[in-house]
């Protein structure tokens, strides 16, 4: 039998993730040395260091993965090119660069998306994240148009150091054109169709969108967070969109039977909460969940070959249904506490909603039939995570530097808990009793991010 | 009539019994499609196995849009890698041709016919070898989003509703909601949907009618709606037919269900299948151009003449790729059949072996043997990986139990696993470790999914997220290692016992005549011989992959998809106790008192042997244990290089590979499989089979009544013959019959693959499992040569009384050659329309 020829040479893969890890070390370093803050230094390099670290890993994975695809050599190119020019719009001083940077990263994810040669699928929803990138960079062209028209220059830090004197009408029509072109890019509804229907990517390409790409939207907000600040109106739609996308992100994880599409619908649920966060003003609780959301869903589209194997359906409930309501009633009473005592701080909303989850998942290894070693071993693992999650939020504020002003009064926070807290226990309570959601949503859900060329005389 | 429309009255003419019967028999279209957790590889034509294997090939590719050969640029390569024979190639066309007069036959002065063929297969411009992924049409799409959402076994946190209600009146509940059905059929499909029959049997009689279904079309209809998703369609026989019965528990289905939607579909006018476009070359145009035959002169060929180029150029490329795997096939069996029938004169008696050990007859155990018996005096065998036990087996720890046998037998035994004596702490631990990673598992499902939960679980798991992200990619071999340190090795703290207790399914543990029946199994079917060696090794086989939705398929067949060391070491136990072995020596096998048997298990990835229950070998073996394992080492090392050259990495490489969670190929399965060698080792045992055989042990002298010979044709030669054609028709068009590249593959319900964002659920071998790097094809699809050393009288006595085997020889699914004992002489098994010829 033939021996299968083994051609490396001329092949791009290497050479790109070795250039990806020396990156990474460089940026690493460069970060221990000198510790950078605000937003205009600390978070892109916080986003930078996890845009090469994803990309290293999915470049190194890929080595194997992608070693017999056709078009490999495109595919490695893509990824340096793709990364780049992340890298560009993450780091740089001027409008201009941020505005082509950012465009170029999109054309590239839309190009990876459609990798796939000859299938009418993946075209398909290739050309659907074209369009609905088209109308982010739209946006965001025109956003940065104002802030150059009205500064007189190209230099973000002038541009931004100009916002206090721009017209509130045009700091308002600017901040929400960075709005909408941070949620055509975090696939907050209605833009989520594009990620939804990309699975046509090679399973790496899934993972590498959260080096940097389909989390970019929250970069944006923290990175021009004056102007945000100047336009209330912007923030209100920001923590709206976000509060959508959230919840109807985490409908389409609850209905799909298939792994990627159901780790899509949570990515825009993620991306949802993030860019509320933003929106709320709480930068550092944004910042520290782009990082940690992008490391947590790389891994899992890394890992999704392993969801072979039937469970039973349903699987055991880990907390009653009054448990949950306990606890929500419990985190409500926290917030209204705080809030009576005037800690209005804009990263209330994340932090309880951690609270509620530390108590719950807490609370939940205590049940079920365990051993007391596997136990005590079970509870240490969630607290050290709980800890993590501290010290990352911890690091993060470091990172952002001070936070925003608060934007809303407090009734309005209490609200947001109330719509998290009451969907969870709803959902908590129609998953326990085997009834799922019903039925109207169930299809409405199931059907998100249908590509439009399935349906029929659609034309593309 | 206007046929099409919601509003005609329609009365069936069918009664539900009717339509029942004519339901099953167009399911038989597709076969059972396994879930990919216990992968068992299937014949997708095995619905056409009773016509001959062109027809069947012919009249699948029209029901599943499929191809009938590999592409012939394709063909070409392997040409090209001399991995096909030239002259090989031209008796096929003269075959094709119909024989060496006509072939010759002179279609201008100096071109003969066989002159045109060649050039058109090895010359003339081709189609595209690559046949991109075609799109479902969106009626097909509809039916496999229902289907997806109503199979899922667990992956959705929210079930589809109504579900208890079967498939068909669930997804009518849910399309009333559905805005895509409703773009598709309009106002038509919303008033069907409200006045269509409940009941799934009387909708479809309604449907036949209101669609102008002809009396006496109705099956060929529905066996072509059948056709149009064989993946579900698979999925629901598979589940009706060979699953076990929880799987449906609270969500029925049947072939009723998906058809009466189909006809739904129909009636209410969404649009039928896009008809393929062909964009072939004009052949006879090409022809004539390539040979100088102007067209002026193409009329001048005289009647004759233009006749016969005319016969030459009509043929398709489907056509030519057939002639092509013919050569394939004359190529392998020219090669492989003068070097059994010269052993088969000559075959040598080696002296008492030091060892035997027993092995599947898996493929990718022959280059194995060949490499342990170049280190010393060992003699293997050959066996069906089972071990002949009919099990299915309650792991530790796991709810359901798993199947260990063939898929052609039902379970009559339930083994559970216990800890083995004296290392009841280490279970406990483990026990305890598995509780433990079902409850975190559960966990962090529950927090990833809650609506105030989703959020604080992904920060706080991501940078461990992370973590794990850079061990398993750049130390994948150290992350395991450290992965398992903490917890005892499963293997040993726990072994598999037939014990009735605890086992839900009620089997009976094994009788003593039952054991006894099992150990005289191996003697009768392999030939092994009373007088064995003083140490006798039961080798399993399981592959190792990571991540990987195909690891199932890497594993045992016999075993219903899993690694078979369980069955060698249940076996290896009976076979050393001695009521078992007073049991054996009342009929006749006698084995020695110093023979002490052992289970093993062999990696096919990492070519590593694990023997199993180590601690309960008498230490008057010990010698000649460590003896065998450092033997099987350094044989495993040797294959493991042999495969390494063929994989195009590294022998290092494959070990990284085994554990790397990128890695799509670990090994290359049963690619390449080509014959079923049925005879003793001497045989073939100077042969290098290329890791392309399957090798059973057989000892016609002992075998008299030929009852061991018709277990081993109807029963692993079948499973054989499965497994050929599942990689034959998987390369031959990888979009239809096989599941396409791996990349783009998505997993759904925890049951199989879809590509992409949806789609039917998808059949076969993925495209990485079948072709190289390069994309050309590492499996040369060729039919399975079955080859039997026994007397001819016997094998045709045989072969007339099972009537599987007439239908696999006599039309040319199986090619069986038989070699004479006594005079090594070779005959082929004539086929069905050879013989009507012959009448004729």
């Amino acid at each position: 039998m033939q021996v299968q020829q083994v051609s490396t040479s001329t092949s791009p893969a290497r050479p790109v993730a070795v250039l990806l890890w020396l990156a990474l070390v460089a940026a690493g370093t460069w970060a221990l040395s000198r510790p950078v803050v605000g937003p205009a230094t600390g978070v892109p390099l916080a986003i930078g260091l996890l845009t090469l670290f994803v990309a290293a890993i999915v470049a190194t994975f890929s080595l194997r993965y992608m070693r017999s695809d056709g078009r490999s050599a495109r595919y490695f190119l893509s990824l340096g090119a793709l990364v780049t020019a992340v890298l560009g719009f993450l780091f740089t001083g001027n409008l201009l660069v941020l505005g082509l940077a950012w465009c170029a990263s999109g054309s590239l994810l839309a190009l990876m998306i459609g990798h796939t040669e000859g299938w009418e699928e993946s075209a398909a929803a290739a050309a659907r994240a074209v369009q609905a990138f088209r109308i982010g960079d739209a946006a965001l062209l025109a956003a940065l148009g104002i802030l150059a028209w009205h500064a007189g220059s190209f230099g973000i830090s002038s541009a931004l150091a100009a916002v206090s004197t721009l017209h509130p009408l045009l700091a308002g029509a600017a901040a929400l054109l960075l709005v909408a072109a941070a949620a055509a890019r975090c696939a907050l509804p209605p833009f989520s169709g594009w990620l939804l229907s990309s699975m046509t990517a090679p399973t790496p390409v899934s993972a590498l969108m959260h080096a940097g790409l389909v989390n970019a939207g929250g970069f944006l907000l923290i990175r021009f967070a004056p102007l945000l600040e100047a336009a209330p109106a912007a923030r209100i739609a920001a923590v709206a969109l976000g509060l959508g996308g959230a919840i109807y992100g985490i409908g389409v994880m609850m209905v799909r039977p298939d792994v990627k599409r159901g780790l899509a619908g949570s990515t825009v649920s993620q991306m949802g909460f993030m860019i509320m966060s933003c929106g709320l003003g709480a930068y550092a609780a944004a910042l520290w969940h782009i990082i940690a959301h992008g490391l947590f869903k790389a891994w899992l589209f890394l890992g999704s070959g392993s969801t072979i194997g039937m469970r039973t359906a349903g699987t055991a409930p880990t907390l009653s249904v009054r448990a949950t309501g306990a606890i929500a009633a419990g985190t409500l009473a926290v917030a209204i506490a705080a809030l009576y005592f005037g800690n209005r701080d804009a990263s209330l909303v994340p932090l309880l909603l951690g609270l509620a989850t530390a108590t719950s998942t807490l609370l939940a290894s205590l049940g079920g039939k365990l051993p007391a070693r596997a136990r005590v071993t079970l509870l240490l693992t969630v607290a050290a995570l709980i800890l993590f999650h501290g010290a990352g939020l911890a690091l993060a504020s470091l990172a952002v530097g001070p936070g925003a002003t608060p934007l809303v009064p407090g009734w309005v926070l209490v609200s947001l808990l109330v719509v998290f807290l009451g969907a969870w226990s709803w959902q908590q309570h129609r998953v326990a009793t085997g009834r799922g959601l019903p039925l109207p949503l169930y299809v409405h859900l199931i059907n998100s991010g249908t590509l439009p060329a399935w349906g029929k005389g659609e034309a593309q | 009539m206007n046929m099409m429309s919601a509003l005609v009255a329609v009365d069936p003419v069918l009664t539900r019994t009717e339509v029942a019967g004519l339901v099953a028999l167009a399911s038989r279209t597709v076969p059972p499609i396994w879930p990919l957790e216990s992968a068992i590889a299937v014949n997708p034509l095995a619905g056409f196995e009773h016509l001959p294997f062109e027809q069947a090939v012919q009249l699948a590719a029209k029901r599943f849009g499929a191809r009938r050969s590999l592409p012939l640029a394709q063909w070409r390569k392997l040409l090209a890698s001399g991995r096909l024979d030239e002259r090989a190639l031209r008796d096929a066309a003269i075959g094709k041709l119909g024989g060496l007069n006509s072939a010759v036959a002179l279609v201008a002065p100096g071109i003969s016919r066989l002159d045109l063929l060649m050039s058109r297969l090895l010359h003339l411009p081709a189609r595209d070898e690559d046949v991109a992924p075609s799109a479902l049409p969106a009626d097909a799409n509809l039916i496999a989003k229902w289907c997806g959402a109503f199979f899922d076994q667990g992956q959705a946190a929210s079930p589809m509703p109504n579900r208890e209600l079967g498939l068909y009146r669930a997804a009518l509940a849910a399309l009333a909601y559905d805005a895509e059905f409703r773009a598709l059929t309009g106002e038509s499909g919303q008033q069907l949907l409200l006045s269509v029959p409940r009941d799934p049997l009387e909708a479809i009689a309604e449907g036949l009618v209101a669609l102008g279904v002809p009396a006496g079309d109705e099956e060929h209809r529905l066996a072509e709606l059948v056709a149009r998703l064989p993946g579900w369609a698979g999925h629901i026989r598979w589940r009706n037919e060979n699953a076990d019965p929880f799987v449906a528990a609270g969500s029925p289905a049947n072939m009723a269900d998906l058809l009466a939607l189909w006809l739904l579909l129909e009636r209410a006018g969404a649009a039928g299948p896009s008809p393929a476009s062909d964009t072939a070359p004009d052949a006879g145009r090409l022809l004539a151009a390539h040979f100088r035959i102007a067209d002026a002169s193409l009329a001048g060929l005289g009647k004759d003449g233009h006749a016969r180029f005319a016969s030459v150029a009509a043929f398709d490329e489907d056509d030519l790729g057939t002639v092509f795997q013919a050569a394939a096939e004359w190529t392998y069996s020219n090669a492989l059949m003068p070097r059994l029938q010269a052993a088969a004169t000559n075959l040598a008696t080696a002296g008492a072996p030091d060892a035997q050990l027993v092995f599947c007859i898996d493929v990718r155990s022959e280059p194995f043997r060949r490499a342990l018996e170049a280190r010393g005096r060992y003699e293997t065998l050959g066996y069906a990986g089972f071990f002949g036990l009919p099990i299915a087996l309650h792991s530790h720890g796991k709810e359901r139990r798993t199947q260990l046998l063939p898929v052609l037998l039902a379970p009559q035994h339930d083994v559970a696993e216990a800890p083995v004596p004296g290392r009841e702490k280490d279970a406990a631990a483990l026990a305890a470790h598995q509780a433990r990673a079902r409850q975190a598992s559960a966990l962090f499902d529950a927090g990833k999914q809650g609506t105030a939960t989703a959020f604080a679980t992904a920060e706080a798991t991501g940078p461990v997220a992370g973590l794990l992200m850079a061990a398993r990619t750049l130390a994948p071999g150290m992350a395991r290692r450290i992965g398992t340190a903490f917890t005892p090795s499963r293997a040993e703290a726990l072994t598999p016992v037939a014990a009735g207790k605890g086992c839900a399914a009620g089997h009976a543990a094994f009788t003593h005549e039952e054991k006894v029946g099992f150990a005289l199994a191996l003697f009768k079917l392999t030939g092994l011989a009373a007088e064995t060696a003083r140490l006798v090794a039961l080798v399993g086989h399981g592959g190792s992959a990571v991540n990987n939705p195909y690891a199932a398929a890497l594993d045992c067949g016999a075993c219903g998809g899993h690694s078979g060391g369980t069955n060698a070491r249940i076996l290896a136990a009976i076979l050393n106790e001695p009521d078992v072995r007073a049991g054996l020596a009342a009929k006749g096998i006698a084995i020695p008192q110093s023979t002490w048997f052992i289970a093993a298990e062999h990696n096919t990835t990492t070519d590593e042997i694990e023997v199993f229950d180590r601690a309960a070998i008498p230490p008057s073996h010990s010698g000649d244990l460590a003896r065998l394992t450092q033997d099987l080492a350094k044989a495993g090392a040797a294959n493991r290089t042999r495969r390494a050259a063929l994989l195009g990495r590294s022998p290092d490489d494959l070990l990284v590979g085994a554990v790397h969670w990128g890695e799509l190929r670990p090994e290359w399965g049963l690619a390449g499989n080509a014959s079923f060698i049925v005879g003793p080792r001497s045989l073939t045992r100077e042969i290098d089979l290329e890791g392309r055989a399957f090798l059973h042990s057989y000892d016609w002298q002992g075998d008299g009544d030929g009852s061991a010979l018709t277990t081993i044709l109807t029963a692993p030669m079948v499973v054989a013959q499965w497994i050929n054609c599942q990689y034959l028709f998987s390369t031959i068009d990888n979009e239809r019959y096989g599941s396409g590249d791996k990349v783009t593959q998505n997993v759904v319900g925890g049951i199989g693959v879809l590509q992409g964002n949806g789609g039917d659920l998808r059949v076969g071998l993925p495209r990485q499992s079948l072709f190289t790097d390069d994309g050309a094809p590492f499996h040369v699809p060729q039919r399975l040569v079955a080859v039997v050393h026994a007397p001819f009288d016997r094998v045709e006595s045989v072969v007339a009384s099972n009537d599987i085997l007439g239908r696999l020889f006599g039309n040319g699914w199986v090619t069986l050659i038989v070699i004479d004992p006594q005079s090594g002489r070779a005959l082929r098994w004539r086929r069905d329309e050879e013989l009507d010829a012959g009448l004729s």
